[in-house]
């Protein structure tokens, strides 16, 4: 089977490149002919790993000076070409919606290329990783390559231009996929007619060092900002501080909110308990060295680093919010579920834990148990099968 | 491997400073090894440790302040009010380095059991203010590049 992944930037180190790795590599280890298409390359290496038998290529190398010689400033057809292009490349995109969040990085040449790019397709399956491609693949890939449209984001997180075009044009695509109930309920109502699927994302690995759940360690991670919600978790953790001076709480990530995040830490006095870690690339050995892992989020997707900690069989203690977490935690088996926001059900359920190791090392067990289904290999099946329903339906018709 | 002090808790509030930790491994001179070793290490707790600030940078007028720390086991708690180590003579800015010593044994506070690398940005405490004559202060202890502990004292912004 013939697959290709498009991507906007496949030399980036974003959640959806990595994601779309993983499914590449567990398409491309199943046997099949698996590429991923760049839109654009700012970049000689990939920052992911990538399977040596998936293709990957770009549509416009950006490198600095590759591929990009122009034209001899000469005369005739050469220098109009040159002068078109550059024309082109000047005018804003005319079928991505400016509420786009990658809006700023197309223009109309760019635009252009990957239509036509789109528009010569004739076989196998094309899977688009955002809005923008999902919209272009629905307009212009008309030439008999099945398009299955990947969602990352929640629904709610579009602009109204955004959602209109989904609506107009999503229903034209074979299939739309989606990460979690919520969100595939939200996509039905958004795009009535359109085929919706949820397959979650798989965890890189379930190969992992699992955590004795016996350190005095609680982990967080994701990004210093509002959504992540850690400005509700330090108030949370300084209620059981007091109780449990022995334990820790690492909170791994960077953000605009870092010196907020400082002072709150101060204020409540956890300066020896609560510690912003930064970045790190080595979030596997952390994660095992975790007790238990903390979601705090305000909106979640789905929350890949909570499904990374369950795989070193590490137990959750999270918000229910929308839309990610309960999708994968059942409440009282591998985790413990509050209301969202609800800062004094956050620490009670941070206590529970904190207080019984047994239960811990039970609810680990149990985490690891749930994220077998999130494995990559799981995973790769659930979309083959899609991928060849959807071939099948086509040769039918 | 030489002793050290490991630092569990650093306090700074409410005017004071409070350090809470432990002596680590064989202070240099007191090898556990043999009926003498261990006779050390036994008399090691009745000896007077204290822990010591040391001004950095001294300009060759070499300046200490001393704590008594009764060591309970290895374990040492040990608070000062931190206007002590913002005195009138002082030049800013000013940074001491915290030390564990007894007559003849001193040892580096710092920490280093807990796999934590990079201490100086992630265990990062708040500064408090003391007044001088001149000007107000602010006194924070830090965690060095080598994760061991120091105090500094910078004038006020």
């Amino acid at each position: 089977m013939k697959i290709r992944y498009l991507l906007l930037h496949a030399y980036g180190m974003g959640g959806t490149i990595r994601t779309v790795f993983t499914q590449a590599n567990a398409l491309a280890a199943a046997g099949h002919d698996v590429r991923v298409v760049s839109v654009v390359r700012r970049a000689d290496k990939p920052y992911f790993t990538l399977d040596p038998r998936v293709r990957l290529t770009a549509l416009d190398d950006r490198r600095a000076g590759a591929g990009r010689v122009p034209p001899r400033p000469g005369r005739g057809a050469g220098r109009l070409r040159a002068r078109r292009a550059a024309r082109l490349a000047a005018r804003p995109p005319r079928w991505v919606p400016p509420g786009e969040s990658g809006y700023g990085a197309f223009d109309r040449g760019l635009e252009r290329k990957l239509v036509s790019y789109l528009a010569q397709l004739t076989d196998g399956v094309l899977v688009t990783t955002r809005p923008a491609l999902n919209l272009l693949s629905a307009r212009f890939a008309t030439g008999g390559v099945v398009r299955v449209a990947q969602e990352h984001m929640n629904l709610g997180v579009h602009q109204d231009d955004v959602r209109a075009a989904i609506a107009r044009w999503y229903p034209r695509v074979e299939a739309i996929s989606v990460l979690t109930h919520r969100d595939q309920d939200d996509y039905r109502v958004a795009a009535p007619g359109a085929r919706v699927e949820r397959i979650p994302n798989a965890v890189h690995s379930l190969k992992q060092k699992p955590s004795t759940c016996a350190g005095r360690i609680a982990v967080a991670a994701g990004r210093l900002r509002p959504q992540k919600g850690f400005d509700l978790l330090i108030p949370a953790f300084a209620e059981v501080a007091g109780e449990f001076p022995d334990w820790q709480l690492r909170i791994y990530g960077e953000g605009d909110r870092r010196k907020q995040l400082r002072k709150l830490i101060e204020k409540h006095h956890l300066y020896n308990q609560v510690f912003l870690m930064g970045k790190t690339d080595q979030l596997d050995e952390e994660l095992s060295k975790a007790s238990f892992y903390v979601l705090s989020s305000r909106a979640e997707g789905l929350p890949m680093v909570m499904i990374e900690a369950m795989a070193h069989a590490v137990p959750v203690v999270s918000f229910d919010c929308p839309t990610g977490p309960a999708d994968v935690l059942t409440h009282g088996t591998d985790g413990l579920l509050v209301p969202p926001g609800d800062v004094g059900g956050l620490a009670g359920a941070m206590r529970r834990l904190m207080a019984d190791e047994a239960l811990r090392a039970r609810m680990g067990d149990a985490a690891l148990a749930t994220v077998q289904g999130y494995a990559p290999e799981v995973i790769g099946r659930r979309w083959s099968e899609l991928f060849e329903e959807l071939l099948a339906g086509r040769r039918g018709r | 491997m030489s002793g050290h002090a490991e630092i569990d808790e650093v306090w700074p509030r409410d005017g004071r400073l409070r350090l809470v930790g432990r002596l680590h491994g064989p202070p240099p001179g007191h090898a556990a090894r043999g009926a003498l070793g261990r006779l050390r290490t036994r008399t090691a707790e009745a000896r007077e440790w204290s822990v010591q600030f040391v001004l950095r940078e001294d300009r060759g007028r070499p300046w200490r302040l001393r704590y008594p720390a009764r060591l309970d086991g290895a374990r040492f708690d040990v608070t000062l009010p931190v206007a002590d180590l913002a005195p009138e003579a002082l030049r800013l800015p000013a940074r001491w380095d915290v030390w564990l010593a007894d007559g003849s044994a001193r040892l580096r506070a710092g920490r280093f059991l807990d796999g934590v690398t990079g201490k100086k940005e992630i265990m990062v405490f708040p500064g408090q203010s003391v007044s001088r004559t001149d000007t107000a202060v602010l006194v924070r202890p830090y965690y060095t590049v080598k994760d061991n502990l120091s105090v500094e004292v910078r004038p006020k912004r």
